[in-house]
């Protein structure tokens, strides 16, 4: 069960982020205000991506990734998205931040999968799951993106737990 | 290349790219306007409606057009331009809406006459620009240049002009879209008065096409900034006024708690007889900062001291600088963005006889508290203004020389909330009636019929 739950945890998150992301560009679009902001949020997305795979890749011990770490962070700031609906005047400043964490999580957790032995088999399994996820999802009409980021936060917090208890059996 | 890969290179660059980002997020994040897909509001938001069509306007046969066939099909029809009005003034629910602002051009400048003949859809941003290269300046407009020129002359707005009366009374010549359909020209002496009712008219006499326009000279003026006592106004301001140092002038009062209503400071913008020779329009300046002052004063309290003791230091600091006229006519006003969900920021303004001043602000007291910070309806400014008394409009406000107190207010839009605010400026605005004074149109109507025939016995 150890075994099989190391091997599905980051499956579900990486079928989950790209599932996830047509929801999240409709949000990221519906608060950016200007077509120029909203690239700009991305881009900063993605410096902070490269940021973070970095971060892993000259990491020393690579088998302390405090990988329980990131999935939570990365739930908490779903979640966060969910939630701060009411700020309208602070929110293109939150909005930026939270690329900022979003994009350093996913590039350290992506740079982490890149060097796990199940990663190459995930790739197939992960192209065909988004592809019927997306067909399933196509038939359910969306009230607010951010009711399924909401759901999608809330995943990855439990992912972390998962991998915490995990990690800790482990070292046990 | 092997720097690109350094962690702490790229966290660099990452906080470098995110503060540029963080400082080219526009500050103005309001949504409003015409749209035929959503609902149409204007500038505060409020009111929402939906209208049957939006008609873009660019050029004269199709508006009239479009005025004659509503006229038969028995269509109300409104006119838009940028949408600062306040009440629902540019739109009917299920109406149709002309949307002025694609008619914009320059038509003809005439720089041995000073004048300028211009399209009503068009800014005074886009006038100021086409006069500056020949030394010109406009001899009235508001504090700021973000209006058309059409939605401005159908308030008849005024600014911090002292000299040249009324808006309207700078109109030469205006081409008029007639309720009727028909296109004419009107010229001040025409027989009909038709310039009386259109200016102030706010578009239910017709839609202004074009106007010529009086201009005059861009002259430096030089700033002299003064504080005073409440009380020692009106006759600091007459003195101003026949002096004849001084083009254009405006004053605040203190609506921070521990100066309430008795402090003022006042700014005016007296002649060099020099002109300008080096021919620019100053851009919007440190509206971060000012929007962060204001932020401030927005809390109450202590915070609302703080303030106005920064607004006081920021004038002695302005103080003997050189502006030009058309510079002075284009204050900042970005740095007032207020986008809270479940609570709005509105303007309202109220004119009182410059003689009936003291003792008004004296009244005022006792409708609007010291410190507002635990109270739903706040005010957070209050500017003053010289209306010239107009005897050219019908729905004039200035019935004889008057000062403007521009009220920046915010409130909630619950009901209740909303009546809260309803009854503390209908209140003010009885105040203001009993002083011999009248209120400003544009905004959102908090007040009664009955106060508004009071105000306006002409309609
Ligand atoms: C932040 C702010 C600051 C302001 N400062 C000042 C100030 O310093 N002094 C002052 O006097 N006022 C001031 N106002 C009020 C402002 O002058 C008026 O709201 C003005 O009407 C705005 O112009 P607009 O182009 O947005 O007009 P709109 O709001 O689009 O229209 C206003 C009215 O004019 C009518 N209209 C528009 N175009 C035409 C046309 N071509 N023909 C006929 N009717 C037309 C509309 O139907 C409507 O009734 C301020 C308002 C705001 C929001």
């Amino acid at each position: 069960m150890n075994d099989k739950t190391r091997r599905f945890l980051p499956l579900v998150v990486t079928v989950g982020q790209v599932v996830i992301f047509p929801y999240y560009i409709i949000w990221l679009k519906q608060v950016s205000l200007t077509f120029t902001l909203f690239a700009w949020f991305f881009a900063a997305f993605s410096f902070a991506a490269a940021w973070g795979y970095r971060i892993f890749q000259s990491k020393k011990n690579k088998n302390q990734s405090f990988i329980c770490l990131i999935y939570l962070g990365m739930g908490v700031v779903y979640l966060l998205i969910g939630n701060i609906k009411n700020l309208s005047e602070v929110l293109p400043y939150m909005v930026l931040l939270l690329q900022v964490i979003l994009g350093l999580l996913q590039g350290y957790f992506r740079a982490w999968h890149t060097e796990q032995d199940t990663y190459h088999l995930h790739a197939v399994h992960h192209y065909l799951i988004v592809g019927f996820a997306m067909i399933a999802f196509s038939f359910v009409t969306i009230i607010s993106p951010v009711v399924f980021i909401t759901v999608f936060g809330l995943l990855l917090c439990l992912c972390g737990v998962w991998e915490f208890i995990r990690e800790r059996k482990e070292s046990i | 290349m092997d720097l690109v890969k350094k962690p702490w290179f790229l966290g660099s660059v990452v906080v470098i790219f995110a503060a540029v980002v963080l400082w080219n997020i526009p500050i103005e994040k309001r949504k409003y306007g015409l749209s035929q897909s959503s609902l149409v509001t204007d500038y505060t938001g409020l009111l929402p409606e939906r209208v049957e069509r939006i008609v873009v306007a660019d050029n004269r046969d199709d508006l009239q057009r479009i005025v004659k066939q509503a006229n038969d099909n028995g269509q109300q029809i409104s006119v838009a331009g940028l949408q600062h009005s306040q009440g629902g003034h540019t739109y009917y629910k299920d109406g149709v809406v002309v949307d002025m602002r694609s008619f914009n051009r320059i038509l003809e400048l005439d720089e041995h006459q000073k004048t300028i003949r211009v399209e009503a859809g068009a800014t005074w941003e886009a006038v100021q620009e086409a006069l500056l290269p020949y030394g010109l300046a406009l001899k009235v407009t508001q504090s700021q240049s973000i209006f058309t020129i059409g939605g401005s002359l159908s308030v008849n707005a005024h600014g911090r002009d002292i000299r040249f009366g009324s808006m309207a009374e700078t109109v030469k010549e205006m081409t008029l879209l007639t309720p009727a359909g028909e296109i004419m020209n009107v010229t001040r002496d025409d027989p009909d008065e038709w310039m009386k009712y259109v200016f102030g008219g706010y578009g239910l006499f017709g839609v202004i096409l074009d106007v010529t326009l009086e201009l005059t000279d861009n002259d430096l003026y030089v700033i002299q900034t003064e504080k005073l006592k409440t009380s020692e106004y009106p006759s600091y301001f007459t003195q101003l006024v026949n002096q004849q140092q001084t083009a254009m002038h405006y004053a605040r009062v203190s609506v921070a708690p521990s100066s309430f209503l008795n402090e003022m400071y006042v700014i005016n913008y007296n002649y060099t007889d020099k002109q300008d020779h080096k021919n620019f329009l100053k851009k919007e300046q440190g509206v971060r900062l000012s929007k962060i002052a204001l932020d401030l004063g927005r809390q109450g309290g202590a915070l609302e001291d703080l303030f106005w003791t920064m607004q006081k230091r920021y004038i002695t600091s302005i103080n003997n600088q050189e502006i030009t006229r058309n510079n002075a006519m284009r204050s900042e006003s970005t740095f007032m963005e207020y986008t809270k969900p479940g609570r709005v920021e509105v303007l309202q303004e109220f004119f009182v006889p410059v003689h009936a001043y003291t003792e008004y602000i004296e009244d005022v007291k006792q409708v609007i508290q010291a410190n507002d910070k635990h109270d739903d309806f706040k005010v957070h400014n209050i500017t003053i203004r010289y209306a010239a008394k107009d005897n050219f409009t019908t729905l004039n406000y200035a019935k004889e020389d008057m000062l403007g107190l521009v009220v920046l207010m915010q409130h909630g839009v619950k009901e209740e909330e909303v009546t809260n605010a309803t009854s503390i400026i209908q209140r003010w605005t009885d105040i203001t009636l009993e002083h011999g004074g009248t209120y400003y149109l544009p905004y959102y109507r908090y007040q009664t019929k009955e106060q508004f025939r009071r105000s306006y016995p002409a309609w």
